[in-house]
């Protein structure tokens, strides 16, 4: 084969050519367009908070395309073209450094994204985000208007429960300590409120409970329990004070379940996708001793001995 | 029908300099070391993102495009582009067409990288991966090809020798058809999204960021390694046919694969099939080029040892042959359920980029210079030091970055939430920024030799 310039030119420009059209066009010209069933529009705050998202790059660490091989974070809806309609271009991303964010929207209230976006460790200690403080307040709002859109539909809903949960905690909170503690044990239902911690306390554990605050709680609930972590400004109602709860009939039950699930409405996440079983009761040990100053573990009842007990 | 026998270098009627050659090859030196440091914020923001931090023009998420297009851009492209206006001249036996437009591209070439990195840091992005360059900026882009295309077609035409060599044929296919991809890929009719709407945009995007590698990097590298190693070891290349079935297979099977960047995500069957089919054949070109080239210096190590240039443009060959290995292999969907979304693809990146077409610019660079200059290196020990922490570095990239990606990825897929993994790659990360250092080291150093070389070297004319 004598390879002339005109061979040369001719033949790469047919073959980009024809794959082009096989590997590109082609499956441009039969894309299905039909809205999922979650697809909304989005608002014109929503759309200049996705440009906040595309300037700064946030696409390269977090994905939105949620895999049948995921697990945790936006995982209980798995990603469908008919999500993507109106993505221009399409943030679908290439890496992980940080979550998913295709169901971000309602996983948690508008005052934890702000915190979080001035200083990600304020509400997630061990973060690596870098933080977005110099945004100032008017874009970090349209992006945090953004975040809270990402699942459409799913994101609504999730976004009404917030609210509503949010007026209920304010009231709660405002009502005063007495009024507050019982609203957050009332909201655990009754079988949970009745069961203390089941396992003893010892000093391992309280040092693993000591390590799993810092990681995960440390930012809004603070060093010492009295809820005046670095995130405490941004968020309304502010961090519990766990000080507050000696004497008010906070079991071991109440403190697992409210870990476990969060208290919707506020800056308190769920940690059941984070934290096994082990590591909740631990953590709630650690703060029932050193913050609250009264722990019921391995109180009675206490049902069947754990196998590993002494 | 034989190849120009490079065993014997032509030198007759073509004047020693190169203003063209020499431009770009201080074009490459100097964003080597911007694009270094910009990686060295960025990995300095993954250990500790309080550093540096609400500096808006270079956080992390304006410093990594920058770092990659100033890599791309900036360092790979005019390295390998240096070779290219040396070796054209003398594989055609001629005068380049012309040297004014050859630095004037160059100037032009500087600017538009420039533009586009002032542009990342003010917030003025696209925000697709590898097409984050603004349009007037992709337009800039697409003159400064446009230029270098006129150039060495020019060149071609006027040409004395009738025969184009290999290297030739990969060049001038790198440009003219990364040329058109890039309007393509950056979607250069829509000037104010620079995208597609919905999946479409993904797969024109993989598509066009995938050729970014396969159809500029690597056929430009080749062109070099084709060029360089006969040369250096004075040995006629050894098949002309392996020379064809590699350039086209190239052509025909690296077009196809970019949507394996897409195997997760919703987006047809048969394209993703298409993909991974493409990216296991991959190996057809990959081995045709490797065994030619291989065959091409067998017993003759010491000649390559000998010239610092030949020697990283081996150790480019023997990266090539790593990152198209792994690369067909992650394109296997089971192997993706692990690799996918974390630093294993970072670590493969760096392999290809660096390891294969970074490494063979820089061979290309420190084999033409003391041809363009006229004297030998102002120093090769500092060359040799260079190489050495270049290959330390990147070296230790990939095996970092495949442990980080295998801790991730394992943690993920067995139901560990990323925010429990944050911890665990830590250490890596800090491991990852000191191999990033000696990286950043090397690009200083060789700025430091390349411009002593070009400009104050004192040393003996030879």
């Amino acid at each position: 084969m004598r390879m002339t310039p005109t061979v040369i030119i001719t033949g790469i420009l047919a073959l980009l050519a024809a794959i082009t059209l096989t590997v590109v066009y082609w499956p441009y010209a039969t894309q299905d367009k039909t809205p999922s069933e979650i697809f909304r529009a989005r608002t014109a705050v929503e759309n200049e908070g996705r440009k906040i998202y595309l300037q700064n790059g946030c696409v390269y660490c977090h994905s939105q395309s949620i895999r049948s091989i995921d697990w945790v974070h936006g995982a209980h809806r798995i990603a469908q073209t008919g999500d993507y309609i109106a993505d221009e271009p399409v943030a679908l991303g290439s890496q992980r450094t940080g979550v998913d964010l295709s169901q971000e929207g309602g996983e948690h209230p508008d005052d934890w994204h702000i915190a979080h976006f001035i200083n990600p460790r304020y509400t997630r200690p061990s973060s690596i985000m870098p933080p977005f403080e110099w945004l100032g307040m008017e874009r970090i709002e349209k992006l945090t208007q953004y975040v809270q859109s990402l699942g459409f539909k799913n994101a609504d809903q999730r976004m009404a429960r917030q609210r509503y949960w949010k007026a209920e905690s304010i009231k709660a909170y405002e009502a005063g300590p007495d009024e507050n503690a019982r609203w957050l044990a009332e909201i655990a239902p009754e079988g949970w409120r009745n069961i203390p911690n089941p396992y003893p306390t010892t000093e391992a554990s309280l040092q693993r409970g000591h390590k799993i605050y810092q990681n995960n709680c440390i930012g809004c609930h603070g060093p010492i329990g009295d809820g005046m972590g670095p995130a405490q400004p941004w968020i309304y109602p502010p961090p519990l004070n766990f000080t507050i709860l000696k004497g008010r009939e906070i079991s071991g039950g109440i403190i697992y379940y409210q870990l476990m699930n969060g208290i919707t409405g506020t800056a308190m996440p769920y940690f059941k996708k984070e934290l096994e079983s082990q590591k909740i009761w631990e953590v709630g040990d650690y703060i029932a001793v050193y913050f609250i100053n009264q722990s019921d573990a391995n109180a009675e009842p206490r049902g069947i001995d754990a196998a590993w007990e002494p | 029908m034989g190849e120009p026998n490079l065993s014997t270098e032509v030198t007759e009627k073509l004047p020693s300099s190169n203003p063209t050659a020499k431009a770009f090859t201080l074009t490459s030196a100097l964003w080597f070391a911007a694009a270094t440091s910009f990686g060295m914020i960025g990995a300095g923001y993954l250990i500790a993102p309080d550093f540096l931090a609400n500096i808006e023009y270079i956080h992390f998420g304006r410093v990594r495009p920058m770092h990659i297009n100033a890599v791309l851009f900036g360092f790979v492209t005019p390295g390998l582009l240096a070779a290219a206006f040396y070796y054209f001249p003398r594989l055609l036996r001629t005068e380049l067409f012309s040297h004014k437009l050859g630095v004037f591209s160059a100037i032009f070439w500087n600017i538009t990288v420039a533009a586009g990195m002032i542009g990342i840091s003010l917030g003025y992005t696209q925000g697709r991966e590898y097409a984050e360059l603004p349009w007037p900026v992709d337009i800039m882009v697409v003159i400064s090809f446009s230029l270098v295309v006129l150039n060495i077609l020019l060149t071609i035409r006027k040409r004395e020798e009738r025969v184009l060599y290999v290297s030739i044929w990969y060049t001038t296919a790198a440009i003219i058809l990364t040329s058109v991809t890039y309007c393509l890929g950056n979607v250069i009719w829509k000037p104010d999204t620079g995208a597609l709407v919905g999946i479409p945009d993904a797969i024109l995007l993989w598509f066009y960021g995938h050729n970014i590698f396969g159809l500029l990097l690597t056929p430009m590298g080749l062109g070099v390694a084709y060029y360089v190693l006969p040369i250096a070891t004075r040995s006629p290349l050894w098949s002309h046919s392996l020379s064809l079935i590699g350039f086209w297979s190239l052509i025909i099977v690296y077009t196809h694969i970019g949507t394996h960047h897409l195997l997760q995500v919703p987006v047809p069957t048969w394209l993703k099939t298409i993909s991974i089919v493409d990216s296991v054949a991959m190996v057809i070109p990959v081995m045709i080029v490797l065994i030619n080239l291989w065959y091409t210096i067998k017993g003759k190590l010491g000649e390559i040892h000998a010239d610092i240039g030949a020697k990283f443009v081996l150790t480019g060959t023997i990266y090539y042959f790593f990152v198209n290995i792994q690369g067909s292999m992650m394109a296997l969907p089971h192997v993706q359920r692990i690799t996918h979304f974390n630093n294993w693809v970072v670590g493969h990146a760096h392999i290809g980029v660096l390891g294969f077409a970074g490494i063979m610019a820089l061979g290309g660079l420190y084999f033409i210079l003391p041809r363009i200059t006229g004297k030998p290196l102002y120093s090769k020990f500092l060359a040799d030091v260079q190489y050495w922490l270049v290959l330390i570095g990147v070296t230790g990239f990939a095996v970092v970055l495949t442990i980080v990606g295998l801790i991730q990825g394992n943690s993920w897929y067995n139901g560990e939430a990323l925010y429990r993994t944050l911890p665990m790659i830590q250490p890596y990360y800090i491991l990852r920024a000191s191999l990033g250092a000696f990286i950043m080291l090397g690009a200083y150093i060789g700025l430091y030799n390349i411009i002593r070389s070009l400009y104050f070297n004192r040393g003996a004319a030879t």
